[in-house]
C-alpha cells in the first residue's frame, strides 16, 4: 500500500468514527428527550380515570428521571403536601385530547382548600383565549344541585356552560390542581373522584 | 477473541463504544435538564430582563403571553427572586396579609423544592427567613433577629410567591401591595 493509500484509508476511518460517535451522542440525547416528554411511566405515577399524578413531582426524594421530568414538563411544581397535580391528555374513552375538539369536563370538587383545571396547549402554554377564561377553578365553579361542576374546551361555546376557548389544531393538556389537599388524598391519591372528560359530536 | 478477524474485532470494540457513549450521553442529558433549565430561569435573557438577582421582581399576570415557565397558573400572581448566597446570606420577608391562598416556595439549582410557608403555617406573621449556603455563612453573620434560618441545598436557587387572584381585575387593589411585600435582598 502506497503512502497516499494509507493516509487515504485512515482518513476514511477517523472519519467513519466521528460521524459513528455523533450518531451514538445523538442517540444519547435523542433517548433522553424521547424519556422525558413521552415515557411517564418511568416516573412513580397513579392513574385515576383519565387522570394521572406523580407522586414525586416537587419533592426533594425524586429520582433523576422524575426530577428531570418535573423540569421539563412542570417546572417549579410544588410537592404534595402543598399541592397535588392531576394532568390528563385523553379522554374516558382514550382518545388523544385535541384542541379542533370540544370535551366536557364534569366532576364534584376534589378534597382541597381550593382547585382549577386549566387547559394548555401541547406545548404547555396557556391557549389565546379570546374571552380570557384560561381555567375554572374553586371560586369561579358553579355547582349544581347535585354539588357537582361542569365547563367545556374547545373551539366552539355550549349554551350555558362554562367555557374554555382551545383555538387551533394541536394537542390540549387538562391540569386539575389541588392546592392544600386533604391528608387523606395526600395518602391516597386513586381516591380523587377523576371529573368525566367526554367528547362532544364531532372535531372540527 | 482469538478467532475474530482484525475487521471484526474493530466493529466488536466501535460498537462497544458507541454503546457505552450513548448512554453516557443519555444519563448525562437526563441528569442535566433540570440544573440547565434552573440556569437558563435564574440567569436567561427573561431574568435579566426581569433584573431579579438577589430582589424581588415581579412578572405581569399570567396570561398568553406568559412563556417563561411551562404549565404557569392563571389563578395565581407570581413573585420572584433569583437568590445567590455565594456572597453571603440572603434575606427574604413577605407579608401579604390576605385571606386566600399565598405561599413562598424555595428551589434548589436542580429545581427541587426543599422550602414552603403558605398562609396557613404563616398563621398571620409575616414570613422571614435568613437564607444561607449549604456550608452555611462564612462571615458567621447572626441572623436578624425573628428571622428564620434556612439551608440551602445549593448556593444559588429560585423562590417563587404565589398569590391566588381568581379575577385579577377586581382584586387587583388587595392582591397587588400583598405580592409587593416581598423583599429578598444580601443579607
Amino acid at each position: 500500500m502506497s503512502t497516499k493509500d494509507h493516509w487515504s484509508a485512515r482518513v476514511r476511518r477517523v472519519a467513519i468514527g466521528a460521524v459513528l460517535y455523533l450518531g451514538a451522542v445523538a442517540l444519547g440525547l435523542g433517548s433522553a428527550w424521547w424519556v422525558l416528554k413521552k415515557s411517564p411511566w418511568l416516573n412513580p405515577s397513579v392513574e385515576v380515570g383519565a387522570w394521572s399524578t406523580n407522586l414525586q413531582a416537587g419533592s426533594q426524594d425524586a429520582g433523576l428521571y422524575t426530577r428531570a421530568t418535573i423540569a421539563v414538563n412542570a417546572l417549579l411544581a410544588l410537592g404534595r403536601d402543598e399541592t397535588m397535580y392531576f394532568v390528563a391528555t385523553r379522554d374516558d374513552a382514550g382518545h388523544a385530547l385535541r384542541s379542533q375538539c370540544n370535551y366536557r369536563i364534569t366532576g364534584v370538587p376534589p378534597q382541597a382548600r381550593w382547585w382549577s383545571v386549566t387547559a394548555y396547549a401541547d406545548d404547555l402554554f396557556l391557549f389565546d383565549a379570546p374571552n380570557g377564561h384560561y381555567s375554572l377553578n374553586g371560586s369561579t365553579a358553579k355547582l349544581d344541585a347535585a354539588g357537582a361542576f361542569a365547563l367545556t374546551t374547545g373551539p366552539n361555546e355550549q349554551s350555558g356552560v362554562y367555557w374554555l376557548p382551545t383555538p387551533g389544531h394541536r394537542g390540549l393538556t387538562l391540569t386539575l390542581r389541588l392546592y392544600n389537599p386533604s391528608p387523606a388524598l395526600q395518602a391516597a391519591p386513586q381516591s380523587l373522584v377523576a371529573p368525566a372528560i367526554q367528547r362532544i359530536g364531532d372535531c372540527v | 477473541m482469538k478467532n475474530f478477524s482484525d475487521h471484526q474485532r474493530l466493529w466488536f470494540y466501535r460498537v462497544l463504544t458507541l454503546t457505552v457513549t450513548a448512554v453516557l450521553a443519555h444519563l448525562l442529558a437526563v441528569w442535566a435538564a433540570p440544573r440547565v433549565i434552573m440556569q437558563v430561569l435564574m440567569h436567561g435573557p427573561a431574568a435579566q430582563k426581569m433584573n431579579m438577582h438577589n430582589q424581588a421582581s415581579f412578572p405581569d399576570p399570567v396570561s398568553a403571553k406568559s412563556r417563561t415557565v411551562v404549565m404557569p397558573s392563571p389563578d395565581m400572581l407570581y413573585s420572584v427572586c433569583a437568590y445567590d448566597l455565594r456572597q453571603g446570606p440572603v434575606r427574604v420577608s413577605a407579608a401579604p396579609a390576605l385571606p386566600n391562598y399565598w405561599s413562598v416556595a424555595l428551589y434548589a439549582a436542580n429545581s427541587d423544592n426543599f422550602f414552603v410557608r403558605n398562609d396557613r403555617q404563616a398563621q398571620g406573621r409575616p414570613v422571614d427567613l435568613w437564607l444561607v449556603a449549604p456550608g452555611g455563612d462564612p462571615q458567621q453573620k447572626p441572623p436578624p433577629p425573628g428571622a428564620e434560618v434556612v439551608v440551602s441545598p445549593s448556593s444559588t436557587g429560585f423562590l417563587l410567591m404565589r398569590v391566588l387572584t381568581t379575577d385579577y381585575q377586581a382584586e387587583k387593589d388587595r392582591v397587588e401591595p400583598a405580592r409587593r411585600t416581598l423583599q429578598c435582598s444580601q443579607g
